[in-house]
């Protein structure tokens, strides 16, 4: 009989499922094509209610906190889009998409903090790939980094693939993410032949992941955007070919998070092989594909990032995957933000 | 006990007694004056403009950006003079007593 350790049998009574804020980051709030010209509606996420408009000429997205500075109606109920500007029911003042306040339509003089900053929270917000971005920082600090070039969205030719889908699983993103490197869990959750070898890098807000010499490289931007090119040699053709997976999710809130993902492939010729082929890396990438015995990640993870807790002293093996790093580069994206010190 | 000698838009005189240290604004309201001093004191509104008699204006503490804008904006409806002050921004305190002050125009 061995010595009874407390801490190690009663730790789970304290641990939380997802006991992080939202992380700092470009997170996709919706596709472009969502949101027309002149059209507001109130959205959640990062823990609370927005408003998302456009512009009535287009161009101009905005995400802004929903109560008016001025008597705090939320202008996500009867307010409209004015122009470029976001109108609050009550009382008629416009904010344009950066929260400045643009007109109080009886005001003699506009009071002078008007005129120095925007006084309505806006998010940062860009369109690219098709789908609207925004930039979630607790204080309000400005993007540090910029969205990448991903060639299978933005290329006018050469890719195609117009698979899309939209889960929503109950834990934080670092959650979900930290399977990129816990390489053991694919050979024994989702049936993978082997625990491939990975290699991690990390730059910044960029994490590089090489899973199995190759087999699969992940170019991942903080929490909200993931790119996973799945390249394989095809058996007819004798061609490798490479599929690409597109992860874009979103912190509902700092325990839910909606993962959102597009399946692109090279633009091969209606009836050819390696179009056969590559249509089916996409069928197991999600974990639909006929007669393969291993296992996508919409059959066997969500189980797991369901109902697990959050063990900041994991007890690992050799044989585990590079975890602490990965917590380590992902803990760059918390920032405590104490409002009572404001 | 402070007094404030105050000058009406229509040209009257009073003398107020000022309790307490409270923003002068909060003492010509008080007292009917004519100054709304809608915001509270948060110079988003110019409704407290007054003009301070010049002996006076040096003594108080100086004009803050925000109310240097404000009185900027202020001066394409009515006059501003060198005593133009947020009467939100000045305590009136005990060594304010017999401060002069004219109420300004309303925008």
């Amino acid at each position: 009989m061995g010595v009874i350790n407390l801490k190690q049998l009663l730790e789970s009574q304290t641990l939380q499922r997802a006991p992080f804020p939202v992380p700092v980051g470009w997170y996709f709030i919706d596709y472009s094509e969502n949101l027309k010209p002149g059209e507001m509606r109130n959205i959640n996420v990062f823990d609370q209610e927005w408003v998302l408009f456009r512009s009535e000429s287009g161009e101009k997205v905005g995400v802004t906190d929903p109560y008016c500075p001025h008597l705090g109606a939320h202008i996500g109920h009867g307010g409209k889009v004015c122009g470029d500007n976001v109108r609050c029911p009550f009382h008629h003042w416009e904010y344009d998409t950066q929260g400045w306040c643009k007109s109080i339509p009886y005001a003699k003089v506009m009071p002078p903090i008007t005129k120095k900053a925007p006084i309505l929270r806006t998010l940062p917000t860009v369109e690219k790939y098709g789908m609207i971005w925004s930039w979630y920082h607790p204080l309000c600090e400005a993007p540090t980094w910029e969205l990448p070039y991903i060639p299978e969205l933005e290329d006018k030719t050469g890719y195609a693939g117009n698979r899309r889908g939209s889960w929503t699983a109950n834990t934080c993103i670092q959650e979900i993410a930290e399977n990129g490197v816990d390489v053991a869990h694919l050979k024994f959750l989702h049936n993978a032949p082997m625990i491939p070898p990975v290699e991690a890098t990390y730059d910044g807000a960029k994490m590089v992941l090489n899973i199995g010499k190759g087999y699969i490289v992940g170019h991942t931007y903080a929490g909200g955007l993931n790119v996973m090119r799945f390249t394989q040699t095809d058996p007819v053709s004798g061609k490798a070919i490479t599929a690409t997976m597109i992860s874009y999710s979103v912190p509902l809130t700092h325990d839910k998070t909606q993962m959102n993902m597009s399946f692109r492939h090279v633009d091969f010729p209606a009836g050819s092989p390696e179009l056969a082929f590559t249509k089916k890396q996409i069928d197991h990438m999600i974990g639909a594909a006929e007669g393969e015995e291993s296992a996508g990640f919409e059959s066997v993870d969500f189980i797991v990032w369901n109902n697990k807790r959050y063990r900041p002293n994991p007890l690992l093996c050799d044989g585990d995957g590079p975890i602490f790093p990965f917590r380590k580069w992902f803990s760059q994206f918390y920032v405590n933000a104490d409002l009572s010190k404001l | 006990m402070a007094d404030v000698r105050v000058k009406g838009r229509d040209g009257s005189e009073r003398t107020l007694d000022a309790n307490g240290a409270l923003p002068l604004m909060e003492v010509l309201r008080n007292a009917g004056c004519g100054v709304e001093g809608t915001c509270g004191g948060a110079m988003s509104c110019g409704t407290c403009h007054v003009y301070i008699a010049d002996a006076w204006a040096a003594r108080l503490p100086p004009k803050g950006e925000d109310e240097q804008m404000m009185l900027e904006a202020l001066g394409d409806f009515v006059e501003l003079r060198p005593g133009s002050r947020l009467s939100c921004q000045i305590p009136m305190t005990e060594e304010l007593s017999g401060i002069e002050v004219e109420i300004a125009p309303a925008a």
